[in-house]
């Protein structure tokens, strides 16, 4: 195809009857509805997207041995209460299962981070969390994101903060 | 795992004693023998070790300590080298709340505990040693002190700082690394006397919490607290919690020897 200015429209190299041009414009509308259903299913998909940026302050709630359980407020995204196992043994790895309780849902995942400096009064974390579940409005929720967090050793308290985009 | 030494050798007889050249020509001999038999031909060394927590309470802080004795019937036992602990690792040893200060390797092996941070401090207990003197064999209880030190890769690095004052003036601090259900010890020769066999570990006690003292800033002042110590588990495992340790003596022997703490009655 060329655009020929003196014409101001578009025709073929080798020329069409007026046949072939009621077939093109009905492809080419055809093509048109296509593309705008597949955009809006686009946005429909986009609009069902978590982007989390959510902060918890926790306290120490009970422990057993090397598992502690904190439960506090989450502020962000998913405002709510946010209850936390958290696992440490000795190995810097640490673990923890989580349950976010928003309005709408709940949100339920793992993750996994490595911790530093272990032997100062409020060790850091960091690594990363996946989305195992969900009630409510998020119950097919779903994805990974990042964690960031604090450990105070003297309360065992914890500040997590977590970023993510969770399809659901 | 590294090792640091550092020895401050002082005796009885080494102030111009006429008795050090015959005490030092029965030694020399006698500890060349003992280390040219071979392991089998001599008693076997054997070890014994106990566990306890004080509280003794399901789901609480408690103290938990080790006793541990090495045996070779009438003879000198042999030198240990090494001690690799096992514990439950759902122990709540890292979560304690125990050391949180560091005390730099090269200040404890120079000043000892007292030149640490108090919140570094995790422990303390007592050692035994056998020195053979001649025909004799001499016994040196040494004070252990557990420190926090530096953490490598993230892991919790627990210095044992071993003070003995007479009749061999030493201090020597071990260093371990604290892994899930795992602390290995490793021990390093101790000299005693000039020309006299190494000193032998035949007994060590020590209790990870206790009475320990911390401070922590609050609103610009320095308050004393009592960390909460080890958290036991809320239930028991079938049989008590286990404990089991191996030990490896310079001639290559090794021994093992094992424990159980028994569940706490109710809850």
């Amino acid at each position: 195809m060329r655009f020929d200015k003196s014409v101001g429209r578009t025709s073929s190299r080798r020329g069409h009857g007026p046949r072939e041009r009621v077939l093109a414009v009905c492809l080419s509308s055809t093509l048109a509805v296509i593309a705008l259903a597949v955009a809006a299913t686009a946005n429909v998909a986009a609009a069902r997207v978590l982007n989390v940026r959510d902060e918890g302050k926790l306290h120490f709630i009970s422990s057993s041995g090397s598992e502690l359980l904190d439960e506090g407020p989450a502020m962000g995204s998913v405002p709510g209460k946010v209850r936390v196992h958290f696992v440490y043994d000795g190995n810097p790895a640490v673990s923890a299962k989580f349950t976010i309780y928003g309005h709408s849902g709940s949100i339920s995942g793992q993750a996994n981070a490595r911790l530093s400096n272990p032997t100062s009064p409020a060790p850091s974390f960091r690594g990363a969390f996946t989305v195992t579940g969900g009630s409510g409005s998020y119950a097919h929720i779903h994805g990974t994101g990042e964690l960031f967090g604090v450990f105070t050793r003297r309360g065992y308290g914890l500040v997590v903060q977590t970023i993510g985009k969770l399809p659901y | 795992m590294y090792i640091f030494t550092s020895f401050i050798c002082q005796n009885a007889f080494s102030r111009g004693s006429t008795t050090r050249p015959r005490i030092l020509a029965l030694t020399l001999p006698l500890a060349l023998l003992w280390a040219c038999l071979p392991g089998a031909a001599r008693a076997a060394t054997t070890a014994t070790m106990s566990a306890a927590f004080a509280p003794d309470r399901l789901g609480a802080a408690t103290t938990v300590s080790f006793n541990f004795q090495i045996a070779a019937g009438e003879r000198a036992p042999d030198l240990l080298t090494g001690i690799n602990f096992r514990y439950p690792a759902n122990l709540g040893i890292a979560t304690s709340g125990l050391g949180v200060a560091s005390c730099p390797v090269a200040e404890l092996e120079a000043h000892g505990p007292s030149a640490c941070p108090p919140d570094s401090r995790m422990g303390f207990g007592s050692a035994l040693v056998e020195i053979p003197i001649g025909p004799e064999i001499v016994r040196e209880t040494a004070q252990l002190a557990l420190i926090a030190g530096p953490s490598q890769d993230g892991y919790v690095q627990i210095l044992i700082s071993a003070t003995g004052e007479s009749p061999v003036a030493a201090r020597i601090v071990l260093s371990t690394q604290l892994e899930p259900g795992d602390l290995q010890i490793a021990v390093p020769p101790i000299p005693s006397l000039p020309e006299a066999p190494y000193v032998a570990l035949v007994r060590m006690h020590f209790t990870l919490g206790g009475n320990l003292t911390y401070y922590e800033r609050v609103h610009g002042r320095n308050v004393a607290y009592h960390p909460v110590g080890v958290g036991l588990p809320r239930s028991c495992p079938s049989g008590g919690f286990p404990f089991a340790a191996s030990f490896a003596f310079l001639d290559g022997g090794h021994a093992q020897a094992q424990t159980a703490v028994a569940c706490p009655r109710g809850r």
